[in-house]
């Protein structure tokens, strides 16, 4: 008797892993070709890059393929110890450019080659490979190269804004936009400086290379259910799970239907809930399991988005729920079967979900109504000399620490800032870097739409509450 | 030489016992703190098997747990006292560290496993030894962490007021820039992990 050993997944048709993961490269080739329209060729047309330098996304998804190959033969040789004709017969079998393509298509258009690089021979050693290769790995490899090069090289991720759109667009995503806006906004300033809703679907919006077109991805996830190459149930529970949530979220604090519509076009959420969450190896195998999964995932999704700073939260919640995967796939297990004794975890679940919802929105609402408020809290004006038609304030503004800053008003617009005291400031540094003190005095005027400086946000918004407290205090 | 390795190696209360990664996952930030921590823990570890030892005869099994823990957190506490006293920034930047050295696993188990039940001299020999495992094991780790999270390597800052001499050297001249990974615990864990996993793979071969 012969025995065969293949990698899983094993199913009885006769689709194999070759064949699963070339439809899922087919689905991606058209992402692919738009993301270089976007941001190679636009960029070359109609700015003064240079041709070397509007390749560089290109590039980005070239190393990253590259790297993850590379690394994965290494490792076959060097540390399996195997030949070097069965290292790359090894390396053919596993797929191993999925992790760095995937990789560099979540990354912004302006990242450094060698920190794509380093994402993906981490994401493919650490994140593959260490578990013991192709149908072994616990965490999807392309986000835990992600999240390697989060947590070691934030600062190098740069702005998410290719060359063509800078000229056009004040320099953020939609998310983070709606995140400094404090989750609240009306349809003009969350997605009216955008274009419209169209934009955001054909994909003409800033954001990672390859998460953009949610045309092109809706395509490849019709093409690949069709063709029953990953779990349906998966992508369709979680959009739908996330788009019920922010449809109440919206309600709740007052915004039409376009809000939750914004939410699941924004963002990484269909290209993670289409490439991501349905990877054969790190996903549910039963039905149930899948439908949990994917309800997990859109609820954990909607939390990250409204409870913490981080204004994406798709991979840290798929990474998050890669986990839990084992889980799932054991309950499904069980309630085929005993569908009745599981009311009891429903209703406690339920009542979860309620709390999270209700919590979101009493905190949106809080902050909708306290923003003017908040900034009397958090600045005071110590002292006030007045002398001719030139004024000095001396305030002091709570950041991380306290800043301790002196004023000059002229004619009702600030002409300096004088910051005296920034010893709790640990971030002060940035703050430098970037001029900021200078971009506030000039941006007086429009001061809620500035952002924040990355990696800094108490400071700046310190400095922000400055200026608003500062200006509404002149105009009394 | 070889007998050297091989106690360093292949008993190492860190590498391969597993035991008080506490500190050395959250005060590794440094090589200074580092070794400053590892000296430490070796001075209470000798002095606690010594008293440990002297009264091993008088003291009884049901209340023996007690008995160490009070003897260790006398030590613990005199050390914090003298720190607090001649380095200040030290004492700081260990913070809640020095006093959970109280109830660090080496040395509790170190008095419960072997210094209850020998003769003074071996329990001070062996003291000694499970100490130099540990310095060594939370030096290399704290090397590693401040050379690739910081590129610098910091051989004295913070006691500089005790010995008068100040030293970090910048190894890559800000030509490389540093792996912030390296300074999170989750970064010190991977590499404790891959450190451990080196010395179980050589282990058979030392």
């Amino acid at each position: 008797m012969k025995f065969i050993k293949e990698n899983g997944p094993h199913i009885k048709s006769d689709d194999n892993s070759s064949k699963i993961m070339t439809r899922v490269l087919i689905a991606l080739i058209p992402i692919v070709c738009y993301a270089i329209f976007k941001n190679t060729i636009l960029v070359y047309f109609f700015t003064s890059q240079s041709f070397f330098s509007s390749l560089h996304p290109l590039f980005m998804i070239i190393t990253g393929v590259c790297v993850s190959l590379v690394s994965e033969v290494l490792w076959f040789k060097f540390v399996l110890k195997k030949s070097f004709n069965n290292s790359i017969k090894e390396t053919k079998k596993s797929f191993s450019i999925i992790p760095g393509l995937l990789l560099s298509l979540v990354l912004p258009t302006n990242v450094p080659l060698w920190v794509v690089a380093f994402g993906a021979f981490c994401g493919t050693i650490v994140g593959k490979m260490l578990y013991g290769g192709f149908g072994q790995n616990v965490f999807n490899p392309a986000l835990i190269g992600y999240l390697f090069i989060s947590v070691s090289y934030n600062s190098l991720l740069g702005s998410p804004l290719n060359a063509y759109e800078l000229d056009a667009l004040a320099g953020a995503t939609p998310l983070t936009n709606l995140t400094s806006l404090g989750y609240y906004g009306v349809y003009d300033s969350v997605v009216g400086s955008y274009g419209s809703l169209l934009n955001f679907f054909t994909g003409t919006i800033p954001g990672a290379i390859g998460e953009v077109s949610k045309l092109l991805i809706l395509v490849g996830f019709l093409y690949l259910a069709i063709t029953k190459t990953i779990k349906w149930r998966i992508p369709i529970t979680y959009i739908l799970t996330v788009f019920i949530l922010t449809a109440i979220i919206g309600y709740g604090i007052g915004l039409g239907l376009w809000y939750p519509l914004f939410h699941v076009l924004s963002g990484g959420l269909l290209f993670g809930a289409v490439f991501m969450a349905t990877d054969p190896v790190t996903s549910p195998v039963t039905q149930i399991g899948q439908v949990l999964h994917g309800i997990s995932l859109g609820i954990l999704t909607v939390a990250i988005r409204f409870l913490t700073p981080y204004p994406e939260g798709v991979m840290t919640s798929i990474l998050f729920m890669n986990m839990l995967v084992p889980l799932f796939d054991k309950i499904g297990v069980k309630l085929k079967y005993a569908f009745k004794k599981i009311y009891i975890p429903i209703i406690i679940y339920l009542i979860l979900v309620v709390v999270l919802v209700l919590t979101i929105i009493s905190n949106v609402n809080n902050s909708k109504n306290n923003t003017v408020d908040d900034v009397g809290n958090k600045v005071t004006i110590t002292e006030t000399k007045k002398d001719g038609n030139k004024t000095t304030y001396i305030v002091t503004s709570k950041g991380w620490g306290v800043i301790k800053a002196e004023v000059e008003v002229v004619d009702k617009e600030i002409k300096s800032i004088i910051v005296t005291d920034k010893t709790g400031e640990t971030q002060w540094s940035e703050i430098e870097k970037e001029n900021y003190i200078y971009k506030v005095i000039t941006n007086q005027k429009d001061i809620n739409n500035l952002d924040a400086v990355s990696g800094s946000t108490f400071s700046s918004n310190a400095l922000k509450n400055i200026v608003k407290k500062v200006l509404s205090e002149e105009l009394k | 030489m070889k007998k050297v390795l091989n106690y360093l190696f292949k008993e190492n209360p860190v590498f391969v016992l597993v035991l008080g990664i506490c500190s050395v996952l959250a005060v590794t930030t440094t090589f200074e703190k580092s070794y400053m921590m590892g000296i430490v823990v070796l001075i209470i570890l000798v002095i606690s098997n010594f008293l440990v030892s002297l009264i091993r005869k008088i003291v009884s099994e049901e209340i023996r747990i007690p008995v160490y823990i009070i003897i260790i957190s006398t030590l613990v506490t005199l050390i914090e006292i003298i720190l607090n006293k001649y380095s200040k920034p030290l004492y700081d930047a260990f913070g809640i560290y020095l006093p959970l050295i109280v109830v660090n696993c080496i040395i509790l188990g170190r008095a419960l496993a072997f210094a209850s039940k020998n003769k003074v001299f071996d329990s001070i020999k062996d003291g000694f030894k499970s100490g130099i495992g540990y310095l060594i094991a939370i030096s290399i780790i704290g090397f590693l962490r401040e050379l690739f999270g910081n590129g610098t390597i910091t051989i004295m800052n913070d006691i500089s007021s005790i010995t008068g001499y100040r030293e970090i050297i910048h190894v890559f001249n800000n030509s490389v820039i540093p792996n912030k990974l390296f300074l999170t615990s989750g970064g010190a864990f991977i590499l404790l992990g891959i450190l451990i996993g080196i010395i179980n793979g050589r282990r058979g071969e030392v």
